[in-house]
């Protein structure tokens, strides 16, 4: 795993987890917001003593100030790994998967927050579960488990076997795939996650999209049905191919946006400074 | 008649073959990701069944090219106008002798028997654009120079290449046989002549004679002698002669010659063939001949020619080149490697 900066998510919710983290959160704590000014008796903290407060009170009470607490975020990685998956163009589908899931790993580790991951395929992997902790190893499990995982299946249904797994209260929730499902299949998935923050990661390859082949003929053999197909590429087939790719996503986008999300498309080789660029974005 | 037949009909059973691109296309293959929103493209369909269409022709064309399939020419009457006629050329020593002119000018060069021999011969070839000729040259030995072809350069540059040359006796029994031997295999389509030109000084055993007869009753030829002679004013001192390195008086000589030329002349006529003699003794008496031979061969014949059969495999071949070279582009437009 090459050294890359940390991803600096940053949501807009509040997360309600007792666990100190990084955001900001729904119960009371130790943190930077102020919550409220209550009595001391009420919140027994000396070092919290509210001078002011205490000092315009005509009945000489003394205050002090409560905070949210700045819990930790559970982060979820979901991945898909149904045949497409598999697809090594410029880059190894598989390995940039597994790039953002370790990546992810490690900077939920350091921000505190909890990470787990559940890989399915047409079913969900058993193998290749890992319940949200907050784990220091994270990402050395996850190397060690996606080296042993062979992307197979012709759909990624399994993945909404993972939903039942998932913690009940709201987490952050990445879908790595590649998103090349049946019409209806997201938008499912999307609305059994829709109490979670759901941000699906769409892993594209170049030699999918951008640089095809301006010319020559060839056999094109679908990974995941094995079905083949003969194209003998031109410049109008390049160009319509493109549109039909830059639909794909169009249409990934659509269904996220009725769910209130918006997929973060991988292009090639992950950089986690594009991410964090997109969380910026994103709660803007 | 005009009916398709194949050299190797066997070679048909590999005609299956034709079916393998049918299995495997022999393009290369990537895996891609998703193909169910491919568009649909009408030129690709149309090239990937043009690929195997191409391919399974290009077997099929091979394999009947080399079954090489041909049809038989049949056969066609022809009337002929023309005879066929090997030359016996006599290149003994006593043809360099030189023929009395006509001309008595100074100027005028004495021509040797054996120059106007084959300047009237070549006349007589030109003359004769029909005919078909050979040549065999003979003196001690008889050498076959040109076989019976309608190729006229041959005949002519063996015609034009024969010299006289002195070696021992002459063979003319041998020569006559040989001459007879070049008709040997050939369907009879036209009047058949030998045509002898000598100036004697040959004689023909009587065992010879026989098998000599039989070979001309075999072949349904003519024998012509056009004998050239030198006339009586001869070179005395030409002594050296055709037969044996002695020397002869003139006076024997000339006894001995005529003695020998009438008992040839005598003998021809008794071999029972349809047989003429011309004497000549001057340039002009040679061609007064040739023209008379000429007339009398100039019997139109009837003959059956069959024609070559017709082969197709060439074209078969050509097509598989073709088709080959449509492949040859496919290939080279493949795509090695999935990237722009």
């Amino acid at each position: 795993m090459a050294q890359q900066p940390l991803i600096h998510y940053h949501v807009r919710w509040r997360p309600s987890g007792h666990q100190p983290g990084a955001s900001h959160g729904l119960v009371a704590g130790i943190g930077d917001q102020l919550r409220s000014v209550v009595l001391l008796r009420d919140n027994p903290d000396p070092r919290r003593l509210d001078l002011r407060a205490s000092v315009r009170d005509p009945f000489e009470n003394i205050w002090v100030r409560d905070f949210n607490l700045n819990s930790a975020l559970k982060v979820i990685v979901l991945v898909d790994t149904s045949a497409s998956m598999g697809y090594v163009g410029k880059v190894n589908r598989m390995h940039v998967a597994q790039e953002v899931a370790s990546q992810l790993a490690l900077s939920a580790y350091r921000s505190g927050d909890a990470f787990g991951l559940f890989a399915a395929g047409e079913v969900i992997n058993k193998q290749c579960m890992l319940p949200p902790k907050a784990n220091r190893g994270a990402w050395l499990w996850v190397n060690h488990h996606f080296s042993k995982l062979t992307p197979q299946g012709k759909h990624a249904d399994g993945l909404l076997q993972a939903v039942p797994y998932l913690p009940q209260k709201r987490c952050l929730v990445f879908v790595v795939s590649d998103f090349r499902w049946p019409v209806g299949q997201l938008k499912l998935l999307l609305k059994k996650l829709s109490h979670h923050d759901v941000v699906p990661v769409m892993l594209q390859d170049p030699a999918e999209m951008d640089a095809l082949p301006k010319s020559g003929i060839a056999i094109l053999r679908d990974v995941e049905t094995g079905a083949g197909q003969f194209v003998w590429m031109r410049a109008g087939l390049q160009k319509q191919m493109q549109d039909l790719r830059a639909q794909h996503i169009r249409n990934v986008e659509e269904a996220s946006r009725l769910y209130g999300n918006k997929p973060f498309v991988v292009k090639g080789a992950f950089d986690t400074a594009l991410l964090t660029k997109y969380f910026m974005e994103r709660s803007t | 008649m005009n009916a398709l037949h194949f050299f190797k009909p066997e070679l048909l059973w590999l005609l299956p073959l034709a079916l393998l691109p049918m299995i495997s296309y022999g393009v290369k293959q990537f895996n891609f990701p998703g193909l169910e929103d491919w568009p649909k493209d009408l030129l690709s369909d149309w090239l990937r069944w043009g690929v195997r269409a191409i391919a399974a022709l290009t077997l099929v064309s091979l394999i009947i090219a080399a079954a090489a399939p041909f049809t038989e020419g049949g056969t066609v009457t022809k009337v002929g106008e023309g005879a066929e006629i090997v030359v016996v050329l006599d290149r003994s020593g006593s043809m360099s002798e030189n023929l009395q002119s006509d001309n008595q000018s100074i100027n005028a060069k004495p021509v040797s028997k054996i120059e106007a021999a084959r300047k009237v011969l070549l006349k007589f070839m030109e003359q004769r654009p029909a005919d078909t000729f050979g040549l065999v040259a003979f003196n001690a030995a008889p050498i076959s120079v040109a076989p019976l072809s309608a190729d006229r350069e041959l005949a002519k540059a063996a015609i034009k290449s024969a010299e006289s040359n002195s070696s021992g006796f002459t063979a003319l029994n041998r020569a006559l046989a040989m001459g007879l031997d070049y008709f040997n295999g050939r369907p009879f389509t036209a009047t058949r002549l030998i045509m002898l030109v000598s100036d004697g000084d040959a004689v023909i055993e009587p065992a010879d004679r026989e098998i000599l007869k039989n070979q001309f009753k075999q072949y349904r030829a003519k024998l012509i002698w056009v004998y050239v002679h030198a006339g009586v004013e001869k070179n005395i001192l030409d002594s050296v002669i055709a037969g044996d390195n002695e020397i002869i008086t003139n006076a024997q000589k000339q006894e001995v010659e005529i003695n020998q030329n009438v008992a040839m002349n005598r003998l021809f006529e008794e071999l029972d063939i349809p047989y003429q003699a011309f004497e000549v003794n001057s340039e002009a008496g040679l061609q007064q001949a040739v023209a008379e031979i000429g007339r009398a061969t100039n019997k139109p014949t009837r003959y059956e020619y069959r024609l070559p059969r017709q082969d197709y495999a060439i074209y078969f071949y050509v097509l598989t080149m073709l088709l080959l070279g449509a492949l040859f582009w496919l290939k080279q437009i493949e795509i090695k490697a999935w990237k722009a």
